[in-house]
């Protein structure tokens, strides 16, 4: 079969974002995944592995690559058993497909990443997304029981099994979730499920900018009770204000459980609010239009770009659950420094935050650092999500590699040799 | 009388001598009857006598001690309790072998981050028991974890009864400090810091086996307790009714925090142990079902489970009315293998995966296996997660028996490979079950994960030996060989 | 097989040409090869939590003691060392899923490390002198009581420790010395011409009690607070006189042939009597340990089985027959702490609570790991002083500060938790759980609520 066989009609990501390809290779089966690769790593070719492409802006990268592997067709439920709270499917799929699926059967998988219509379930994977709820369900890494991996030479590679609980041999499931697809490319994954809660609200939580301490002591006294929730996910005002028109930081308390548990949670939320903070209780349909919005907010390389002057982009931060409530505080700091909008979230209860800027090309090169250094004096770390190609190869995307780096540019070696997968993507130009 | 304290003569051996000179002489076992005690660990099948015992009791000794066996291309591992079911402490090799249990500190908790920073030879339990005064716990507990420490709970990324809720150790650990095998130290998601960019070491590492490196200190999650608990105990007199009830409970939609089986062989093994709590003799299965979170919302879930038990026929159906009562049905059930003892000389633990479906299934098919190799199998089962551990009863002092029991056990797994399951679900591959990785994965895929381990143990001097079948040493050989060539 | 060689009645070892042991007495590979070597053990044992070394814990000994009769190593030294090691606590019985007789094992090892290597120069003095020469003999211990009792009573205690003799004492002794309870009359020279001392009030029962060899002479007060609160009770108490020390130390030293001895004398001594009550936890185990002791005897084995079945610790022979509950206040803070030979030995762990409870006025606190080992394991505090003061020093952290009593049934355990009050500056006095008992009575008695109460009877609770 000839490459160009496979060459298919997909939307095409903003090339502003890089991460292109000369050829566009969309596969629809394993083993012609397996042929592209064996042959472009035979022939020395470089290949950008893409799902329906929200993430191009994601990591270092190159501008352009010989082949632009798309996923997007490769999708479908291979195989669902009901009874084991199992589900295989293929990397193409959207995360919406896969919930609309699951539903039918009051199952779902438990995350809850930006862009559901768009975004794959082998994307998501391979960039590590989550969302506000990984407090209560955890990340791709929890979720994920196996996998079937092909390498850059074509083998086709299992990981883990279809059951939930599997340590045979190396847990190798862990070294492609959020490898940034340098490794291989991941043809089939399967997936643990929970039943869909039998009941859910939202209660919003919001306090005006000088009164973000009470906030953050809720929240600790919240954690510190035998409370549940879902999600604590605090929006700074400028992001509270376009969501939900109120201009103050505002607490995204979530609970799922069955009835009784979630109301009884409700009212001590009602109960200990802190004083002079505003309480708003959404009903289940208002929480799930509210959710669809919120995973829609942020930009990505499928949208055009907005006017030419400004700038968007998004970094992902990390650092221990509470400094979350500094990092967000910190966003109004740029705002006002560096004359950009700022949206920032991030799960006071999770330790992982979004911060969406949008400037000039001058203020983004100033505020990136800025909130990096911010990140990493609170031990924490900033990498770029979402930048258009030209400042993403002017700014550090992901900070500087950890003195065990060795260990990462080893295992690249041996699993991609020749570098043939998503080179220079990831951290250190691995 | 006899002291500890008196001097040690050195060995006259230069490669103990310097390692005595890493820890202190009080440090360092050497003489045989010493070292008998370390040629086996909760494996007890196989053994081999270590070339010295060392207690170092801080990472830098840990890494002194490594560089120094690495040097001298002295094979070596690391040992914690010695719990381990699958004899990956066991030095086959003639290792040194670098004790951890003097490394058992709890050295920070904070609560309102909810992390715990722990030494590699803190005790699992003892960290519940540390800050469960202000209501916290740490959730991973595999059955040993009154002795088990965290450093091995990690190295097998161990299980317990309550992670069909909660998750096994991987899904609790947020940072380690290790000494890779050439004795440098590196310090993964320090402070325990989410998502750290890169490759998951983290991930790599827990469950490992102790082939890429030593833990020397361990972040790891700690949960508040849940605001309510109740434990059903159910009777059946049907193994499949008990089956059908597992998938029953879970296709309602609940998640319990444990789903416990034990067939008719593991309740005659428990009752004659030392923790029996009266279950009837002539039951063919039990379940122990625990619910915890919004004590609101736990009532209604018994009811549905109580429910559900009475449409698949059971026998007798009750609520723990105590903390006793609770506690002494987890005890029963916690000391499980060990009452194995009990009723038989020896026993193998088994420890296969399997999806929750295919239970009636495989247990006809063990039960076929115990026929055919004419040795009782008891099962103790964590139904929830499909995760079930065959007892093997036998007679080592019955020439021959011991060989039944491992090819019994084996066939085990091989049953549990055939529905799509694991080898192993938490008790790791370790010496015992190398053979059985055959049984899902191909020589391809056993090659990429040895491949990673050159990565980080090239010399393959720890812990050698384990995890992977013989044959694909030979693999790796001639890949050295080829490559060797190749440069 | 070993089913077989059982049948044929030949001794197990003495056919495996590759043991180590001397064919008598050796340990039992019926207990060892219940040991399934889980590690559940471990964290239980004092001596291993303080070395972490396995030889030093259950599952090691267990090994080791396996090993030798492989054939793979010997009767020597280095086995002696772990072997000896031991507390004899057993808290690994406790702590053990296939309960594996651990404490008998290890008890059978010393039979044996003795049999090969007998104690010589000091130690094998000092050991004979204690045990062979002093405990089996009433009238020895008599004449030590009278010495110490003079040493006592005539301020030369008082001049010694002024003078800063004890500081050249080695120093684990003078701690010792420092602590010693004064001594009193012995409850068997007192009552040395009653056969049964009567009840007060209607007649229940009639037991015997053991008066013990070291108890009777250094705890006479503690003997004659178990015959007040017996016979408070309605219990008849009899005074076997030719009972003798229980043997615990010899067997637990490996001097399992002076055991023996005992063992007889004792077993016919209380041959008339229908129940044994023992206030000292230690002797009360090794009473109802004595069946293993005569493992390969059958006649005396027969006796002995039906001897320690009389067996009872004085707190459950009140809890399951019934006591009067006290009226008066005695308004103490007390913490209990489990006796090894009386938690993990005998299994009695809620009766004395019970019982400490039972009296009005009383603030109960319960200590963490109250059932860990003080360190005081027989004269294992003489003979390991450096392993015991580290048990010891580990038990104190869980003592709350704040107590004003530990109460315990141990004599051995009493003298040991003395010396920790006194080495970390506690406060807390060391009772006697029956002493407590005894003295809420004494109260009563002196208010004039004699004996009017409703005994509580076992049924009712």
């Amino acid at each position: 079969m000839e490459l160009k066989e496979l060459m298919n009609e997909i939307r095409v990501p903003n090339k502003a974002f890089g991460h292109n390809g000369v050829t566009v290779l969309t596969p629809t089966s394993e083993s012609e995944l397996s042929m592209v690769l064996r042959s472009a790593q035979e022939e020395g070719k470089k290949i950008s592995v893409m799902g329906r492409g929200t993430k191009q802006g994601y990591g270092g990268g190159m501008e352009e690559y010989d082949y632009l592997l798309s996923l997007a067709k490769y999708k479908g439920i291979v195989e669902h058993t009901v009874g084991d709270m199992t589900v295989t499917l293929k990397p193409g799929t959207t995360i919406a497909e896969l919930q609309n699926y699951l539903k039918e059967h009051n199952q779902m998988a438990a995350i809850d990443p930006a862009w559901p219509d768009d975004s794959t379930i082998g994307g998501v994977i391979a960039a590590n997304e989550s969302g506000p709820k990984r407090l209560m369900y955890g990340s791709a890494r929890d979720l994920v029981i196996g996998l079937r991996v092909v390498y850059p030479d074509g083998s086709v590679i299992r990981t883990g099994g279809k059951v939930v609980k599997n340590v045979a041999g190396y847990d190798m499931n862990k070294l492609f979730i959020g490898s940034m697809g340098t490794l291989g490319v991941i043809s089939e994954i399967t997936l643990k499920l929970r039943p869909v809660p039998k009941y859910e609200s939202l209660i919003i939580l919001s306090a005006t900018e000088d009164l973000l301490g009470k906030l953050r002591a809720f929240a600790v006294q919240l954690q510190d009770s035998m409370l549940e929730p879902a999600s604590l996910e605090l929006l700074n005002p400028t992001l509270s204000y376009k969501l939900l028109n109120k201009h103050a930081y505002s607490l995204l308390i979530s609970f799922e459980d069955v009835e009784n548990s979630v109301q009884y949670q409700e009212n001590w939320v009602e109960e200990h609010k802190p004083d002079s903070t505003e309480i708003t209780q959404l009903s289940l349909q208002e929480a799930k239009g509210f959710w669809a919005q919120f995973a829609a907010n942020a930009p990505n390389s499928l949208q055009e770009m907005c006017d030419d002057a400004e700038i968007e982009g998004v970094l992902k931060l990390g650092s221990k659950n509470l400094d979350v409530f500094e990092l967000i505080e910190e966003s109004r700091r740029i705002q006002e420094k560096y004359d950009m909008k700022v949206e920032a979230h991030g799960g006071a209860g999770h330790g992982v935050s979004h911060i969406i800027l949008k400037g000039s090309e001058t203020s983004m090169k100033q505020a990136i650092p800025h909130i990096r250094n911010f990140a990493e004096q609170k031990s924490g770390h900033a990498a770029i999500k979402h930048l258009p190609f030209n400042l993403r190869s002017e700014v550090n995307v992901w900070g500087e590699p950890p003195s065990y780096f060795f260990l990462f540019k080893g295992i690249k070696a041996k699993v991609d040799p020749h570098n043939t997968l998503n080179y220079k993507r990831f951290i250190g130009g691995i | 009388m006899f002291s500890l304290n008196k001097k040690k003569k050195l060995s006259g051996d230069r490669y103990i001598d310097q390692l005595a000179n890493i820890v202190g002489t009080d440090d360092i076992l050497f003489k045989k009857a010493d070292l008998l005690s370390y040629d086996c660990d909760g494996f007890a099948i196989e053994k081999a006598l270590p070339k010295a015992v060392v207690f170092p009791k801080n990472t830098e000794e840990v890494a002194a001690l490594v560089k120094y066996c690495s040097e001298h291309q002295i094979p070596f591992l690391a040992r914690g309790a010695g719990t381990g079911l699958s004899g990956g402490a066991i030095p086959l090799n003639e290792e040194v072998i670098i004790s951890l249990v003097k490394m058992k500190k709890l050295l920070s908790v904070d609560y309102e981050n909810r992390q715990a920073v722990v030494q590699p030879g803190f005790v699992n339990l003892k960290l519940t028991n540390s800050i469960s005064d202000k209501g916290y716990y740490y959730a991973p507990d595999p059955s040993s974890q009154y002795v088990c420490t965290i450093g091995g709970n990690v190295a097998e990324n161990a299980g317990g009864a309550h992670c069909l809720k909660y998750g096994v150790t991987t899904n609790h650990i947020l940072g380690l400090e290790v000494v890779l095998p050439n004795g440098e130290v590196i310090e993964i998601s320090e402070n325990g810091i989410p998502d750290t960019p890169g490759y998951d070491l983290l991930g790599l590492l827990t469950g490992s086996e102790g082939t890429l490196g030593i833990v020397t200190k361990i972040t790891v999650r700690i949960l508040k307790n849940p605001q309510g608990k109740q434990t059903v105990l159910a009777y059946f007199d049907d193994v499949e009714d008990g089956s059908h009830a597992v998938s029953d409970i879970v296709s309602a939609g609940i998640v319990p925090a444990a789903l416990e089986m034990m067939d008719k062989i593991a309740i005659e093994g428990v009752e004659a142990g030392a923790f029996p709590v009266g279950h009837p003799k002539d039951i063919e299965a039990l379940l122990l079902i625990e619910v915890d979170g919004i004590t609101a919302g736990i009532e209604e879930q018994i009811e549905e489970i109580l429910q559900v038990c009475h449409v698949r026929n059971v026998r007798e159906v009750k609520v723990a009315q105590s903390e006793e009562e609770r506690g002494a049905w987890w005890a029963n059930r916690k000391t499980g293998f060990g009452a194995m003892g009990a009723i038989s000389p020896d026993y193998l633990v088994q420890d296969g995966v399997i999806p929750r479906s295919t239970l009636p299934g495989v247990l006809s098919n063990i039960a076929k296996i115990s026929k055919e190799y004419g040795l009782r199998i008891a099962n103790i089962f964590h139904a929830g997660d499909g995760n079930l551990h065959p007892l093997i009863l036998f007679d080592s002092r019955v020439p021959g028996e011991t060989e039944k029991a491992l090819k019994a056990g084996s066939a085990c797994l091989k049953a549990c490979a055939d529905v799509g399951g694991s080898i192993t679900g938490e008790h790791g591959v370790g010496i015992e079950k190398k053979e059985e990785m055959r049984f899902i994965f191909s020589d391809e895929e056993l090659e990429a994960q040895t491949r990673i381990r050159e990565v980080f143990n090239p010399e393959n001097l720890l812990n050698q030996g384990k995890l992977f079948p013989t044959p694909s040493r030979c693999m790796d050989v001639k890949k050295i060989v080829k490559d060797t060539v190749a440069h | 097989m070993l089913v077989e060689k059982v049948k044929n009645n030949k001794p197990v070892c003495s056919t495996a040409s590759l043991s180590n042991y001397f064919p008598e007495d050796h340990p039992d590979e019926n207990k060892w090869a219940d040991c399934v070597h889980c590690g559940m053990c471990l964290e239980s044992c004092p001596t291993y939590l303080e070395t972490g070394q396995e030889q030093h814990s259950p599952r090691g000994r267990v090994h080791l003691i396996k090993s030798v009769a492989e054939g793979k190593i010997e009767l020597n030294e280095e086995f002696m060392d772990p072997v000896f090691q031991c507390l004899d606590c057993r808290a690994c019985t406790t702590a053990c899923p296939a309960d594996v007789d651990v404490g008998g094992l290890i008890e059978e090892a010393r039979g044996q490390v003795r049999q090969a290597m007998p104690l010589t120069g000091v130690k094998g003095a000092v050991s004979k002198f204690f045990l062979q020469g002093l405990f089996p003999h009433k009238n020895r211990l008599n004449t030590v009581s009278g010495l110490l009792k003079f040493y006592q009573k005539s301020g030369l205690q008082k001049a010694v420790r002024k003078t800063g003799a004890t500081r050249v004492m080695p120093s684990h002794l003078a701690e010792m010395e420092s602590i010693m309870p004064m001594v009193k009359t012995s409850v068997q020279r007192k009552f040395k011409d009653v056969d049964v001392i009567p009840a007060k009030g209607e007649v229940k029962a009639r037991v015997a009690i053991l008066t013990g060899c070291i108890m009777d002479v250094m705890f006479s007060d503690i003997n004659q607070s178990t015959i007040n609160v017996l016979t408070h009770n309605g219990n008849e108490v009899a005074l076997p006189k030719n009972q003798t020390c229980c043997g615990a130390l010899h067997v637990h030293a490996g001097d399992r042939d002076t055991g023996k001895k005992l063992a007889k004398q004792n077993i016919k001594a209380f041959e008339d009597t229908n129940k044994v009550v023992v206030n000292a936890a230690g002797c009360g185990c090794a009473l109802k340990e004595y069946p293993e002791l005569f493992k390969d005897d059958p006649g005396w084995r027969e006796r002995a089985e039906s001897f320690s079945a009389k067996v009872e610790d004085i707190s459950k022979y009140l809890y399951d027959s019934g006591y009067e509950k006290p009226k008066s206040e005695l308004n103490k803070k007390i913490t209990y702490h489990d006796a090894c030979h009386l938690a993990h030995g005998q299994g009695v762990r809620h009766e004395p609570r019970q019982l400490i409870n039972d009296i009005p006025g009383v603030e109960y606190i319960e200590q963490s790991n109250a059932d860990t080992c003080c360190g005081s394991a027989g004269i294992y505090n003489i003979t390991n002083p450096k392993m015991a003061g580290s048990v010891l020093e580990r038990k104190m952290e869980h003592v709350p500060h704040d107590v004003e009593m530990i109460s315990m049934g141990n004599p051995g355990c009493m003298l040991q938790m003395a010396l920790g009050v006194q080495k970390y500056g506690r406060k807390a006095e060391i009772v006697h759980t029956v002493q407590l008992l005894d003295w809420a009575y004494q109260k009563d008695q002196d208010h004039g609520n004699l004996g009017k109460e409703k005994i509580v009877s076992a049924g009712e609770r």
